[in-house]
C-alpha cells in the first residue's frame, strides 16, 4: 500500500528537521567548561571561594582542550592562568603560562612579552 | 480515517518548520554588503574593553563583563583575556570607562598589540511594572573598531524583551494584587546575565567570522537583519 511508504518517510522526514533545525550540532571550537559561570560568580560573590573556583575552570578548560575541534586551549586561558600566579606570587609559573599563550596564539605575544618583562623588573628589584 | 489524519498531522508539521525555519521577514542585508571593512581589513585580535553603562542597575558592568570574551572567541578572533585587561588598565590608573572609550585607538595596538577594540554599551537592563505585566529587556549595542585605521569594523544591537508577568488571570482587584505580587517575586529572580547570553548571541551571529573559524572569509553572503534602515 501507498499510504504504508508514505508514513515512514514523513516519519523520517520530520526527525530529521527537527533534528537538525538550524544548526548542525557539533562539538565547540573551544572547551570552556564551568568558565563563564564562575567567572560571573566571582562578580557576584568576590572572595577566595569563588577566585578559587575561576582558577579550577580555567585549569578545566585547559586540560580538556584536547576535545574540542580545534584541540587548542581556548584564547586567554594560559595568559589568565598566569595572571593568577602573578597575584600569588608564583613568578616562574606565571611567565611559563605567558610563554604558553604566546605560542599557541601569536596575536598575544606583544602582551604577553610587556608582561614577562614586567615581572622580570619586579624580580630584578626583590634581588 | 487514523492514517490519513497523521499524514495531514505530519506534513503539517514539515511545512510550518520550512516556512518557520530560522529566517524571519525582517529586511535582510548580506553580511559583507553591512560590513564591508570587515572583510578587507580582517583583524585577527579582539581588545574587549569593560562595558559602558547606560541602564539604571549598577551591577550591570560587572556582570556583563562576564559574558562577552567567550561569544567572540567562539567566533574565531583571538580575544585578550577580559579580566586581566581591565585589571592591567586600573594598574595604569585607568579606572573611569568613559577615560578608555575616549583614548587614541593607537594606544590599544601600542600596549596590547590588538588589531581592534571592542566597546559594548549597555542600553538598558532594567524590569519594567506595568499594571498587569513586567519585562525584563537588555539591550547592548556593540561595536569593533581598527586599532590601525580608527574606522568602526563592525556595530550591532541586540535587545532580549522577556515577559516576567505572565497572561491576565482575571479576578478584578484581587486579581491584580495577586498578579503584582507574582511579578515581584519573578523579578526578584529574574537571571539578567542568563538573557544577556542571548543578547550576546544575537549579536556575535552578525559579525563575520575570525581567523581561527572554519567560516572566516566564507561567510560574506550569510544574511542579517539590516539594523542601519531602522534607525
Amino acid at each position: 500500500m501507498q499510504n504504508n511508504k508514505t508514513i515512514p518517510l514523513l516519519v523520517i522526514t520530520t526527525i530529521a528537521l527537527l533534528m537538525s533545525a538550524c544548526s548542525t550540532k557539533q562539538e565547540p571550537l573551544y572547551i570552556y567548561g564551568d568558565y563563564s559561570q564562575s567567572y560571573y560568580d566571582s562578580k557576584k560573590n568576590l572572595g577566595v571561594n569563588t577566585a578559587l573556583e575561576l582558577q579550577k575552570s580555567i585549569e578545566y578548560a585547559i586540560e580538556n582542550a584536547s576535545e574540542s575541534r580545534s584541540g587548542r586551549v581556548a584564547p586567554g586561558m594560559y595568559a589568565n592562568l598566569g595572571y593568577i600566579y602573578l597575584k600569588g606570587g608564583k613568578a616562574a609559573q606565571a611567565i611559563e603560562s605567558f610563554n604558553k599563550e604566546k605560542s599557541i596564539y601569536p596575536e598575544s605575544a606583544h602582551f604577553m612579552n610587556r608582561m614577562i618583562k614586567k615581572i622580570d623588573l619586579m624580580e630584578g628589584k626583590n634581588k | 480515517m487514523m492514517q490519513n489524519r497523521l499524514i495531514a498531522l505530519l506534513i503539517f508539521i514539515v511545512s510550518m518548520l520550512i516556512f518557520t525555519g530560522c529566517a524571519s521577514s525582517s529586511p535582510k542585508v548580506k553580511k559583507v554588503a553591512e560590513f564591508p571593512k570587515m572583510y578587507e581589513q580582517q583583524p585577527r585580535s579582539i581588545l574587549i574593553l569593560p562595558p559602558m553603562n547606560q541602564s539604571t542597575d549598577a551591577q550591570a558592568k560587572d556582570y556583563y563583563m562576564t559574558t562577552t570574551e567567550v561569544p567572540f572567541a567562539l567566533k574565531g578572533y583571538y580575544t585578550f583575556p577580559t579580566e586581566m585587561v581591565s585589571d592591567i588598565m586600573k594598574q595604569e590608573g585607568v579606572y573611569d570607562t568613559e577615560v578608555l572609550y575616549n583614548m587614541p585607538l593607537d594606544k590599544y595596538y601600542e600596549y596590547f598589540g590588538a588589531d581592534a577594540v571592542l566597546f559594548t554599551r549597555i542600553k538598558k537592563w532594567d524590569v519594567s511594572y506595568m499594571v498587569l505585566a513586567s519585562r525584563l529587556t537588555i539591550s547592548i549595542e556593540a561595536k569593533i573598531v581598527s586599532t590601525k585605521t580608527s574606522q568602526e569594523l563592525w556595530k550591532y544591537t541586540g535587545t532580549v524583551v522577556v515577559d516576567l508577568g505572565g497572561g491576565d488571570t482575571g479576578g478584578g482587584i484581587l486579581g491584580l494584587i495577586a498578579k503584582v505580587v507574582v511579578a515581584a517575586v519573578n523579578t526578584a529572580t529574574a537571571d539578567y546575565v542568563k538573557y544577556a547570553h542571548i543578547a550576546n548571541k544575537k549579536i556575535v551571529n552578525t559579525l563575520p567570522a575570525g581567523p581561527y573559524s572554519e567560516m572566516h572569509m566564507k561567510d560574506q553572503n550569510l544574511e542579517l537583519i539590516d539594523q542601519t534602515i531602522r534607525r
